[in-house]
């Protein structure tokens, strides 16, 4: 994806083209949305440490809390720190990411909780009601599931949400005011 | 112990004729597709997801604050479709429990923190503990007290069960009381 | 308290001498006694899958190991598998030539089993895909099969001359004595009077016995890589994982295989005292309706505490309590010292009040359990546990009696307020609506040593008319009783003292 058209000034909220975003979706702070995103009503999305870019493809659903969070005991940052969110990710209802780094098709399931200091890769799956609180990068593939958070390699990759996407990007304009995109994408290419 | 009165702000909750008391601090999204039996309580904050798929409920359900109820999905070879969710008559669900059921029998309580997953089906008489994190497409069946994260079943349930479950929905309605001023 | 999530604030005493909120309690209504979980007997009514909620006649269940055979379990996580369909998996084609193949052949669909917490599917352990939705998955063989098969026929043939022998055992009681007479007692009468089985030895060949298993102290060496190769603890089985399946008890993750799903029992209840059922459920496992339903709910007033001010010791606290009367009789409550006797009693014709005893109990004298003598299970009575609640407080307890109207479904609707019909102690019936009053008691807590940092405990006994619609032959009109039920109420910690 590469951003060509000149950004709005006024708002540092830029929204692809092609994105649907409801307008009860809570947004603050610097925020990039790539097309073919899905904001649900009532997810909220805080930028306060620094801008958040969130890729291609991505479901956020209601009460999903994506936050780019000041590390503690630190009240302003002089380099603001970068958060940004790969393709094709789910993030399910009452889930809270603060990785800095998330990359594709990985699913946060309902009220999982991934702490900043931890990077997803992709294909990761964190089931529900698991925290993952401790500094590490998540292999690719991996599963945690379970009180325990136990771990697993699947040897199923996730697919790619494609069909709950194309249904979502139907159905939510009939029923929902929508942000309006204010840049436009040039697809790559190659994809 | 009895249930204690629970006051709420006249303004803030809006009463059907049928005696549905819903906040106007609630998200319900697609509302022509959301069918209240009667008698049910939707509090603040609560999100009910009609856009996605048909969501109705029996009488007296208790959907708490932060509640999330939202249809779930399964994928086709052709595509995605939602399908409905149905809950059934005297539901209790608590606060800031999500629930993706397929069927919410009759005469069920979700407890707090609850995750209900995708196309689960929930039989009558059954009970979810606080924070249980039922797996998707889970049968939970009759009698039974789920707890846990993946939730098992860890113990049978009184026979009188449906009796309790609709004296105490009952009892919450009867003293969800408007505030006076 | 009733309530399904929360504490037992109010307990009530059994007859086998447990404490047990009233709704894990039932009332036989042919004893007129409380029953609980301990001690009534426990039958297998039918058994069903709780993920496909098939219900099977018990004789094949015995068959299927009591598991269903289309509903599996994840052997990785033990939650339920779920079918997946799916187009057969595009491998990479080896050569052209396959690639070819694979765009003239329609695209077939195939089947497997995924779990949708841990995501292990059938795939993983190399289960080949199946192209019919249910079943057909191969089965696992138990490596000890033969021998466990073999063991199971010996004891068979055991179990079917057992009972041959019993059945000899029945007939010739009477020419026993005439045996007795002429030859004297032998040896293997006087086992047989004393009530112990017949000597062994006879009972047994030893053609048919199996090789016993033989302890070997012999065992394989370790490999030789055990202490130089590295762990690698994603590849090896969780003991919970090889505990789950204790037949085979795989080691490594890609050996594990599914493991078909246990079935769940309906079960009913039976009094031990007089084999009547307290509780027996609708065979199908979908209906939460009962056949006989004699929960202690339904019978007996229940009590639930109100509010109860905070505690001091030598004060006066006033303590609020709901009394509902479940039945559809009216009924007379009152709130007896703990020390009063439990015994019902009943008011004969003449107007006496005497002791219920269970010759003027009405029920019919013979068991009603239908199965024949040898397969029942006989009841084992125990005498009732003492109870060791030590009660923390004087309870002032109202010397009238209440009356609480029957249960009535339709009241719910009635507005009219009917509480005029009754001549109420105000100072004790606080409100009264429909089958409910609340009443106003005062508890004094005693100055307790040993007990503190304990919740205060009160107890004392409930007494109330209980109407017996049984209807037999002798007695015409509903039998009406007066029954006793001890309480224990927990009202909190102390707060300090006055």
């Amino acid at each position: 994806m590469s951003i060509s058209a000149p950004v709005n000034r006024r708002s540092n909220l830029k929204i692809a083209a092609g994105a649907v975003v409801c307008e009860e979706s809570i947004l603050k702070g610097d925020i990039t949305i790539g097309a073919r995103t899905v904001i649900h009503p009532k997810a909220s999305i805080v930028a306060e440490a620094g801008p958040i870019i969130i890729g291609e493809g991505n479901i956020i659903e209601e009460m999903a809390t994506i936050v780019n969070r000041l590390p503690p005991n630190i009240v302003d940052s002089a380099t603001p720190a970068l958060q940004i969110i790969g393709n094709y990710n789910v993030f399910e209802a009452d889930c809270t990411c603060e990785a800095s780094k998330v990359g594709d098709n990985n699913i946060l399931e309902n009220k999982a909780f991934v702490t900043r200091d931890v990077e997803l890769t992709n294909g990761c799956v964190i089931g529900a009601a698991c925290s993952l609180i401790e500094p590490e990068i998540v292999p690719e593939n991996t599963i945690v599931f379970g009180s325990q958070c136990h771990r697993r390699e699947m040897n199923d990759k996730p697919y790619p949400q494609i069909g709950q996407l194309e249904y979502l990007m139907r159905v939510l304009p009939s029923y929902h005011h929508l942000r309006k995109a204010n840049i436009k994408v040039k697809s790559d290419p190659a994809t | 112990m009895e249930p204690q009165d629970i006051y709420y702000d006249k303004n803030e909750y809006v009463e059907t004729a049928s005696g549905n008391k819903v906040s106007r601090q609630t998200v319900l999204c697609g509302s022509q597709n959301i069918v209240l039996h009667g008698k049910v309580i939707v509090q603040s904050d609560a999100i009910i997801r009609g856009d996605l798929a048909n969501v109705r409920t029996g009488r007296y359900c208790i959907i708490s604050k932060n509640v999330v109820i939202r249809p779930p999905f399964k994928k086709f070879s052709k595509g995605v479709a939602f399908f409905p969710l149905q809950m059934g008559d005297h539901v209790f669900v608590g606060e800031r429990a999500v629930v993706n059921a397929a069927v919410v029998g009759s005469y069920v309580y979700i407890g707090k923190n609850a995750v209900i997953g995708r196309r689960c089906i929930l039989k009558d008489c059954c009970y979810i503990e606080d924070g249980a994190v039922v797996p998707p497409e889970t049968v939970v069946p009759s009698f039974t007290r789920f707890s846990g994260s993946p939730a098992t079943c860890t113990e049978d349930l009184p026979e009188c069960t449906q009796d309790l479950m609709m004296d105490f929905t009952k009892n919450y309605y009867q003293h969800f009381l408007p505030a006076k001023m | 308290m009733a309530y399904l999530f929360q504490p037992d604030y109010v307990r009530y005493v059994c007859s086998c001498g447990s404490l047990k909120p009233i709704s894990k309690m039932y009332f036989c209504r042919h004893c007129l006694k409380i029953r609980c979980g301990y001690c009534v007997c426990h039958e297998a009514d039918s058994h069903y899958c709780p993920n496909c909620m098939e219900n099977l006649p018990s004789a094949e269940v015995r068959l299927k190991k009591n598991k269903c055979s289309n509903c599996f379990d994840c052997p990785c996580c033990f939650q339920t598998l779920c079918t997946r369909a799916g187009q057969a998996p595009l491998r990479p084609p080896a050569s052209s030539a396959d690639a070819k193949q694979d765009v003239k052949a329609t695209p077939k669909k195939v089947y497997y089993l995924s779990c949708s917490l841990c995501r292990w599917t059938s795939r993983d352990a190399g289960i080949p895909d199946q192209y019919v939705a249910t079943g057909g998955w191969p089965e696992q063989e138990n490596p000890n099969s033969t021998r466990i098969s073999t063991l199971i026929d010996f004891h068979k043939v055991l179990a079917s001359k057992e009972k041959q022998e019993q059945q000899r055992k029945k007939f010739p009681t009477k020419r026993t004595f005439l045996q007795y007479e002429k030859f004297g007692l032998t040896s293997a009468m006087v086992r047989k009077r004393a009530g112990k089985p017949l000597e062994p030895k006879s009972l047994i060949q030893h053609s048919d016995q199996p090789a016993p298993a033989v302890a070997n102290e012999e065992v394989d060496d370790l490999p030789a890589g055990i202490f130089t190769e590295a762990v690698d603890i994603t590849k090896i089985t969780t003991l919970e994982q090889r505990l789950q399946h204790p037949d085979v008890q795989a080691e490594k993750i890609n050996e594990l295989r599914p493991q078909h799903k246990q079935f769940l029992v309906k079960r009913s209840q039976r009094c031990r005292g007089c084999e009547h059922n307290v509780s027996k459920p609708e065979y199908s496992p979908q209906s939460i309706k009962f056949k006989i339903q004699l929960a202690a709910f339904y019978h007996v007033p229940e009590i639930r505490i109100v509010t109860c001010e905070p505690l001091r010791v030598g004060v006066a606290s006033e303590l609020l309590l709901k009394i509902c009367n479940p039945t559809q009789h009216q009924t007379q409550i009152s709130l007896l010292p703990l020390d009063t006797p439990t015994t019902p009693t009943t008011v004969t014709a003449s107007g006496e009040e005497q002791e219920l005893k269970r010759e003027n109990i009405q029920m019919g004298s013979e068991s009603p359990n239908l199965l024949p003598l040898a397969v029942r299970q006989i009841s084992v009575t125990e005498d009732p546990k003492p109870i060791t609640v030590v009660s923390g407080a004087e309870i002032a307890l109202p010397e009238c009696p209440l009356f609480l109207p029957p249960r009535d479904d339709a009241a719910e609707y009635d507005e009219t307020n009917d509480a005029s019909h009754f001549q109420d102690d105000k100072k004790v019936v606080v409100w009264r609506k429909g089958n409910k009053i609340v009443v106003r008691l005062h508890v004094t807590p005693f100055a307790n040593e040993q007990n503190k940092g304990e919740p205060v405990i009160v107890g004392f006994v409930l007494r109330h008319g209980y109407v017996n619609t049984l209807a037999t032959l002798e007695h015409k009109a509903p039998q009406k009783s007066e029954l006793n039920v001890q309480l224990f109420l927990t009202l909190g910690n102390l707060v300090g003292t006055a």
